[in-house]
């Protein structure tokens, strides 16, 4: 079946290290396991992590890219997240934002709620999905040389842009590394970043 | 009895809304965003309101964004928030019952000011929405007080005031508001 297929050789936690160093003023969705490795890299910073809406990220990142098209915004998916709003590629291909990076840490299953296999497993073809929703560009990265080559014109390119990105597990997930800043807090935090409240008397 | 609203009162109300948001956040903020648009409407296409989604078409100081789901509008609602634009979401009953996570997650838990206008397709007008025979009628509010999101019900054009009223609530709050189409637009 889909999911005997051996999960990508690259770590999550050193394609995050990688984006993290190059993003420079990006705004960037860490969602489930990008989540905990992304707040240790790169904490207070102008990030909103997604949990509680497990799906969502993509969507997040679309209004801020919208709001926002000054800004590069980096969404940092999950494929089982994915799943649960693929609806939102074809939103995304749609509204058309050319500051838009989705990246895809595909690794097949649902870690944080144990590693069952995502539907179809690993042979789920998300760049085809991409491609066909209207993506401007959509590929796949197997290996970390390939992306440390890559990444510079990844964050470059004309969005939206759709990275597959085959990974293999994360150290930490949400259910063994809990906490971080609140949700509220990180949208509030976030919001005075961009738009810089004038100091109240 | 109510009466069914105009869909040029609705937009015009939809422009006020929005200068006056905008404003404010001039008023806030260092750096608003700059765009030559008033605002944002996040559908999920609703027959009861088809014939503002159809007006909304031409107009050019609102854009439009159509979403796959529910879901999806409530979540890109609380991205552009983020980024300081204004938004309204339009959509069915049945949509929101298909949200109520993401409504819970982004809106309520994220404290996301998040103002929707939603459609009560299939309304009986001479029966008050809780008592419909249509159980997707009848349970919009029930839910919503549920949840405790304040809402009211526009029932005719002298209602219209609602909308700007319901948004600011939703930004006093920093929440969800709503307001429930009693009959379908025209």
């Amino acid at each position: 079946m889909a999911t005997d297929v051996k999960p990508g050789p690259m770590k999550p936690e050193e394609v995050l290290r990688l984006i993290a160093a190059q993003r420079g003023p990006a705004v960037c969705i860490p969602t489930m396991t990008t989540g905990p490795e992304w707040r240790a890299i790169a904490p207070n910073d102008l990030s909103v992590g997604c949990v509680g809406f497990m799906g969502g990220a993509s969507c997040l990142g679309l209004g801020i890219a919208l709001a926002r098209p000054d800004r590069r915004v980096l969404v940092l998916d999950g494929d089982g997240s994915l799943l649960m709003q693929l609806g939102s590629l074809a939103t995304i291909a749609g509204a058309a934002p050319r500051n838009l990076v989705h990246f895809l840490f595909k690794n097949g299953v649902y870690h944080t709620s144990g590693a069952q296999g995502i539907p179809g497993g690993l042979s789920v073809d998300f760049v085809t999905m991409a491609k066909g929703a209207g993506y401007r560009t959509a590929f796949a990265i197997h290996n970390l040389d390939d992306f440390t080559r890559r990444l510079p014109e990844i964050l470059k390119m004309e969005g939206p842009v759709f990275v597959e990105l085959h990974t293999g597990l994360a150290e930490q997930t949400p259910m063994t590394a809990r906490g971080g800043v609140p949700f509220p807090q990180q949208v509030t935090d976030l919001r005075a970043k961009l738009l810089r409240p004038r100091a109240t008397t | 009895m109510p009466e069914s609203i105009p869909a040029s009162l609705i937009i015009d109300t939809l422009k006020d809304t929005f200068r006056e948001a905008r404003k404010e956040l001039a008023q806030e903020v260092a750096e608003p965003p700059q765009h030559s648009h008033l605002g944002w409407i996040l559908s999920v296409p609703d027959t009861h309101q088809k014939t503002v989604l159809a007006a909304l078409d031409k107009e050019e100081q609102i854009r439009v964004l159509t979403c796959a789901t529910e879901d999806e509008a409530a979540t890109i609602a609380g991205g552009l928030y983020i980024g300081g634009e204004p938004v309204v979401l339009m959509i069915q009953h049945a949509g929101l019952y298909a949200s109520v996570n993401t409504l819970r997650g982004v809106a309520m838990d994220g404290r996301i000011p998040t103002f929707y206008m939603i459609g009560l397709l299939s309304r009986e007008k001479d029966k008050a929405p809780r008592e419909s025979r249509h159980s997707m009628v009848r349970y919009a509010e029930p839910l919503l007080d549920t949840f405790g999101i304040p809402h009211a019900t526009l029932e005719g054009p002298d209602d219209v005031h609602l909308i700007p009223e319901y948004y600011r609530l939703s930004r006093q709050r920093k929440g969800p508001a709503v307001v429930l189409v009693g009959l379908e637009t025209i």
